[in-house]
């Protein structure tokens, strides 16, 4: 559903006193159990959907060989900079806390920098405890993970944040050139091969932030569904952290560059459909490129072994959880003395029975 | 034991030791390729980065049967010369195998 151009005012903002309930004048956070902003002293829910919210699904052309005329803007509300990581995130209504939600290094309040309105968001669906067990869960099931892993994640805790991601659509019109390999000894041959084909990207999920990596974003990001997305209410942010975009268009279609680039490759060998394909080159005229800036729901959970850094992310809309883990050297050697004791044991047989 | 029969037993066990530190690094692509096939979305960028690179752990699998093969003749004949002479028809199969599995990669 493509529009014509993105939209060039912010987006339609509260105000801190919006958040206050209007029955007990207490201050309201999003809660996704109730699926609205809901007052933290009466609990009374007010729903934020909008009859725009169908619109929050609308795409934005981009034309590379045109100007960008996506205005930044400054946020209106008060901007925290890690002193860590320098991940750069807004709390709607009160401070949530004074650790950054990325590295858990602490946070400042900071001049707020130029950066770029949002589209849309999908708001948190998954509550805190559902995460909080599942990021445990996670944890506990890791293959060959230092025994006391679950102990040492076990206190930590998960903290909410939207956190910038865009979603391209593009078609792309390949001509490749690529060699493969049949045949072994004596009759090794290498053929060449070329051909042309059509790809299209449809909402290809781009993180627009350093701090979520493309490997978290494959591990909890399975399924993107455009009608969950909402319209852009500051209320959805209330109670959460939340990290504006500070990328242009192209630089994010930069950013992606590579994972295209292997995404493209991967379809290659899949048109040519042959075993053996390598040497692969192609030529790519990509059309049609529309994008959004959106906001996703991730709960973080941090945690230190052995004074490294690890985190563990949680999908706030469907839970699905995927994270950074260590090893334990001992079970690793245990696995790999196994499957060694297996494989020469194999091989001494085999030698000792004369066998080719 | 004399010091000539002892000498594959020890062969073996040194190349056990080896290809247990060696094979560490292989265990941990074992375990990021499991993880990758049941928790990473199938044919995603992060998915086709974790499952490349497999070729290395058959060339390990691969490394370690062909030595433990010479090991295993070695012991049986007492002719270590003669076990890797008549190993070599047996790396040239394998060197094939490996270098079209590593272009599958």
């Amino acid at each position: 559903m493509p529009g014509t151009s993105p939209p060039s005012a912010a987006p339609p903002g509260i105000t801190q006193s919006a958040l206050q309930c209007p029955k007990c004048a207490g201050q309201s956070v999003f809660d996704p159990a109730e699926g609205g902003l809901t007052c933290q002293s009466c609990g009374y829910v007010r729903d934020l959907s909008h009859p725009d919210d169908a619109d929050a699904r609308v795409e934005y052309g981009y034309d590379p060989n045109a100007p960008e005329e996506e205005p930044a803007t400054r946020p209106t509300e008060l901007e925290h900079q890690c002193v860590t990581c320098g991940g750069r995130v807004i709390f709607t209504g009160q401070q949530l806390s004074e650790d950054c939600p990325y590295c858990e290094g602490s946070v400042v309040i900071s001049q707020p920098v130029n950066g770029y309105d949002t589209m849309a968001l999908i708001p948190f669906f998954t509550q805190e405890r559902t995460a909080q067990g599942n990021a445990q869960r996670w944890a506990k099931s890791r293959v060959a993970a230092p025994s006391d892993l679950a102990e040492k994640v076990a206190p930590a805790r998960v903290a909410g944040l939207y956190a910038p991601f865009w979603t391209f659509d593009s078609r792309e019109a390949v001509s490749y050139w690529a060699k493969y390999t049949t045949g072994s000894g004596d009759n090794k041959r290498t053929h060449n091969v070329s051909g042309a084909m059509n790809i299209s990207f449809d909402d290809l999920l781009v993180p627009a932030s350093p701090h979520v990596t493309p490997l978290i974003r494959d591990g909890i990001l399975h399924e993107f569904q455009p009608y969950k997305l909402r319209s852009y209410r500051a209320g959805y942010l209330a109670g959460f952290a939340a990290e504006r975009h500070h990328m242009s268009v192209s630089e994010g279609l930069r950013s992606n560059r590579k994972d295209k680039d292997l995404l493209i490759r991967n379809r290659i060998k899949g048109h040519i459909n042959r075993s053996r394909v390598h040497s692969i080159r192609y030529r790519t005229d990509t059309s049609g490129i529309h994008y959004r800036r959106i906001l996703l729901p991730v709960w973080i959970l941090h945690y230190t072994y052995r004074n490294k850094p690890y985190k563990i992310v949680v999908s706030g809309i469907n839970g699905r959880t995927y994270g950074e883990r260590p090893f334990s050297m001992w079970k690793l050697a245990g696995y790999s003395a196994l499957i060694s004791g297996a494989v020469i044991g194999f091989g001494l047989l085999w030698g000792a029975a004369g066998w080719l | 034991m004399d010091l000539v029969n002892a000498a594959p037993f020890m062969a073996a066990l040194a190349l056990f030791a080896i290809s247990t530190g060696v094979g560490m690094i292989q265990v941990v692509k074992i375990i990021q390729i499991r993880e990758a096939k049941h928790e990473l979305k199938y044919g995603s960028a992060g998915f086709l980065r974790s499952v490349g690179g497999w070729s290395i752990v058959i060339i390990w699998f691969a490394a370690v049967w062909f030595l433990a093969t010479i090991i295993g003749d070695w012991g049986a004949t007492g002719d270590l010369a003669g076990a890797w002479a008549r190993g070599q028809l047996r790396l040239r199969i394998l060197l094939e195998i490996l270098a079209a599995l590593a272009e599958s990669d």
